[in-house]
């Protein structure tokens, strides 16, 4: 099996080959700085589970608390264009969701993963943006589809933001025009290894 | 975008007893130059005339348009154009009305007291074109937020370019790799050029190969199954051959 | 139900009217729509649409796209009836180039277009049910009968959406063997659906009493402000435009035009369920009638397609109401103005006046009445 980089949760956005230029990363590293875990909490590592018998507790205390968030990922329904219509779909009875923990929430405030399904336009643009501060922390982003990408097929029209990682950090991308929903159900398996993976970088 | 200055060709005329008639006989002093578009009768009218064909065309009883479909404007490269599709459902005919302007004085006269549809479709047409509509109770920009600054279905207004600063980045990225290598005095690192450059000539080679075969086949007679075929046979010798290396 | 509105000098208490934002992210405005309610108490007094949070240019990029790549918008900015949007689009490009479609290829085009009819209105009832107060049990049972007609659209054509399947002469490749046996065997599996969820919202007492009588329109109001489809149906005037002005081959099928009484709510729904059954009956006529074997491609068709100078605005009845297509061209191959004559468009201006003077909760049910599809309207 290949090596697989693990990239830390609150590197992504300090990673440059993850597609966000300068300006508007130097605005979300300033964002960030505001938002992150590390400073949201301000005792992180310093909870009583990691002081005492440090190493034995919170190995595992980690990994129930990972389990426990990959497996009860609540995404915001923000479905914006025709890649909602495949996420429905898979919400539903066929390619049902649900068994993996995942119920669409329409609330920010209680919702841990963000799918940024369809295009993005500039007039839409500071919505996604206010609705993904709206989430709390731990949050995560699927950017579904090829116009939450890169623009899509809309790729030349100035008034679509060229990808939504221009405003929002992504954590995963799914390619498709739209996305089956098959293709949906694995990116939600791949953050979950993700989740798990950097178990214990964030939060106490 | 090549579109360049067509020559203005000549729309059919309709045939007699069409609608064309009908405008003509309700508004004898208006001038109408009728065509016979893939579909519909087009009237042309000049904008002066524009209201009261509108209001007549709604009014009158052997016309009775009392649906206006689509409001598109059309943007010719020597001025503006409006064309109003309009519906009867009483008599079940429709027409095409179109009017021109220039591009320095984009005037025209509302029809959203006529018929209530229109009112979002000249908002559409005013943020798309910069046609005023005089007379509109409110003129926002539908589409797309206020004070964009400039029309987007002109032609003078040109699409957006693919965004280049990915390949560039990689560019920028293997060059530095390079700096570092030659400024530490090894040549490993260049490996990732190189692994591209030699891709890019195996791919060449292929498409060298591909030509020469068909070309072969071609003079031999071959059916296209049997070209295929030994296309893929000289590609899977090729394989053979790099791997032996 | 009879909306009694006392004016602030009546009134006991003092109020002010408080602006309601139903933003562009809401689960029930389906899709990025955004209106601005002004309500005093529950009542609303004004309403603000805002749109354009979709628009993605297709107009402008079809511009500069050959004929053939045009289809591709043609089906995102339609992503419900993707086969509707498609065959108005090729029906004026053939109009303007004076192609004669092959008879099989039409019959083809014909039902495909009648199922994904059928499938647009089943997302219809899916979302008006949650709409209403079902809270998903609408949905579940929508998709389950579209997604046997997507399995259906994907052995035809390899994709479960966006099709581009419909081409300027025909069709891109023929349909598999056992196309007419599946065909039946889905418009069965879809009559059935549409009995269940007639079952589940007809007679639903919650259905009958929100919606009979919610914003009733005339048919004078209806034409005055744009209204075509089931929505104009649904008023009472019955017009529709495969019966008006027939295209494709629409006129060798026997089918009925529903209409409502009073132009409300409930008349809309019963339209729309009553259209979901008439273009099952029309699919059973078409698989009848079909030619088994014959071309699906005009012959003589280039590679490149040069369209001779003109234009045309070609209508179809899309299951939104009217889609028009009015292409401009200037002889060679990229449209020179392509404008989409969408039914959600001029179906949603005229959401004001129907919102006024109803209820809050009343003003969701009725935007999803109007059954918009965003990309549609925004273009």
């Amino acid at each position: 099996m290949a090596e697989r980089k693990i990239i830390e949760v609150h590197e992504v956005r300090d990673d440059p080959q993850l597609a966000i230029s300068d300006a508007v990363a130097e605005e979300l590293r300033h964002d960030i700085k505001r938002l992150s875990p590390v400073r949201a909490y301000p005792t992180q590592g310093k909870a009583l589970y990691r002081q005492l018998l440090p190493g034995i507790v919170q190995l595992p205390a980690d990994w129930i608390i990972a389990w426990g968030r990959k497996s009860s990922l609540w995404p915001l329904t923000f479905g914006l264009a025709c890649c909602a219509i495949e996420m429905i779909s898979s919400f539903m009875a066929r390619h049902d969701l649900d068994r993996f923990g995942i119920i669409p929430w329409p609330s920010p405030r209680q919702s841990d993963v963000m799918i940024v399904s369809g295009t993005v336009t500039k007039k839409m643009a500071p919505a996604v943006k206010l609705l993904y501060e709206q989430m709390p922390s731990p949050k995560w982003v699927i950017s579904m589809g090829a116009c939450a990408t890169n623009g899509g097929p809309y790729t030349r029209y100035d008034r679509v933001l060229q990808g939504v990682d221009k405003i929002i950090p992504v954590d995963v991308y799914v390619p498709g025009c739209p996305p089956r929903p098959e293709a949906l159900m694995d990116a939600f398996l791949a953050l979950q290894k993700k989740i798990m993976e950097e178990r214990g970088k964030i939060g106490s | 975008m090549a579109h360049e200055r067509a020559q203005e060709v000549a729309l059919p005329e309709p045939p007699s007893g069409s609608i064309a008639d009908s405008f003509r006989k309700a508004l004898p002093d208006v001038e109408f130059q009728a065509s016979q578009t893939a579909m519909d009768v087009a009237l042309a009218v000049r904008r002066e005339d524009l209201l009261r064909v509108m209001q007549t065309a709604k009014e009158h009883e052997r016309l009775a348009f009392d649906f206006l479909r689509c409001l598109s404007g059309v943007d010719h490269m020597d001025g503006l154009e409006v064309v109003y599709q309009l519906y009867a459902y009483r008599l079940g005919h429709s027409v095409a009305i179109k009017v021109r302007f220039p591009y320095e004085d984009p005037h025209v006269p509302t029809v959203s007291h006529l018929w209530q549809t229109a009112n979002w479709h000249e908002r559409e047409a005013h943020e798309m074109f910069g046609i005023v509509f005089d007379g509109h109770p409110d003129l926002r920009p539908l589409l797309t937020e206020e004070g964009l600054g400039y029309y987007a279905l002109r032609k003078s207004h040109p699409l957006a370019e693919i965004e280049d600063w990915q390949e560039s980045y990689l560019v920028a990225v293997e060059q530095a790799a390079a700096q570092t290598a030659a400024a530490s005095g090894e040549t490993a690192p260049s490996a990732a050029s190189d692994e591209r450059a030699a891709k890019i000539a195996l791919a060449q080679k292929k498409a060298a190969i591909t030509k020469q075969v068909r070309e072969e086949a071609k003079a031999k007679g071959l059916s296209p199954e049997e070209e295929r075929k030994a296309v893929t046979e000289a590609l899977k010798a090729l394989d053979e051959e790099g791997k032996g290396e | 139900m009879a909306i009694e509105y006392r004016p602030p000098a009546e009134r006991e208490l003092e109020t002010i009217d408080i602006n309601v934002n139903v933003g562009p992210q809401h689960p029930a405005t389906h899709g990025v729509f955004r209106m601005v309610l002004t309500v005093d108490g529950e009542q609303v007094v004004d309403c603000d649409p805002v749109i354009g949070y979709l628009h993605r240019g297709a107009e402008k990029l079809s511009e500069n796209c050959d004929y053939r790549q045009c289809i591709g918008f043609q089906d995102r900015t339609e992503y419900l009836a993707q086969f509707n949007a498609e065959l108005s689009y090729v029906l004026a490009v053939e109009k303007l180039a004076g192609i004669q479609v092959p008879e099989r290829a039409e019959y083809i085009r014909v039902i495909l277009a009648e199922l994904n009819r059928i499938t647009s209105h089943h997302m219809f009832m899916g979302s008006f049910g949650s709409d209403v107060g079902l809270y998903g049990t609408s949905f579940m049972y929508a998709f389950r009968d579209r997604e046997l007609v997507l399995d259906l659209f994907e052995e035809i054509t390899g994709e479960r959406m966006m099709y581009s399947y419909f081409r300027p002469g025909g069709l891109a490749w023929d349909v598999p063997e056992n196309f007419r046996e599946r065909c039946r065997q889905v418009a069965d599996a879809a009559r059935r659906g549409v009995e269940d969820i007639d079952g589940l919202l007809t007679e639903n007492e919650v259905v009958l009493e929100r919606c009979r009588g919610l914003s009733p329109v005339t048919p004078e109001d209806a034409i005055n402000w744009g209204l075509t489809g089931p929505m104009l149906r649904a008023t009472g005037l019955k017009h529709d435009l495969r019966r008006a002005e027939p295209y494709s081959i629409y006129d060798r099928f026997d089918f009925d035009i529903p209409t409502g009484a009073q132009g409300d709510v409930y008349d809309r729904y019963r339209v729309r369920l009553e259209e979901m059954r008439q273009s099952a009956r029309i699919i059973d006529q078409a698989l009848d009638q079909m030619p088994t074997k014959g071309p699906i491609m005009a012959g003589g068709m280039k590679r490149i397609l040069r369209v001779p100078p003109g234009e045309v605005y070609m209508r179809t009845e899309a299951p939104r109401g009217e889609y028009g297509v009015y292409i401009v061209s200037k002889g060679g191959e990229k449209p020179y103005r392509l404008k989409i004559r969408a039914a959600a468009f001029s179906n949603l201006s005229a959401l004001r006046n129907m919102v006024v003077g109803n209820y809050l909760a009343d003003a969701v049910i009725i935007l999803g009445s109007i059954d918009i599809v965003l990309s549609e309207v925004d273009r």
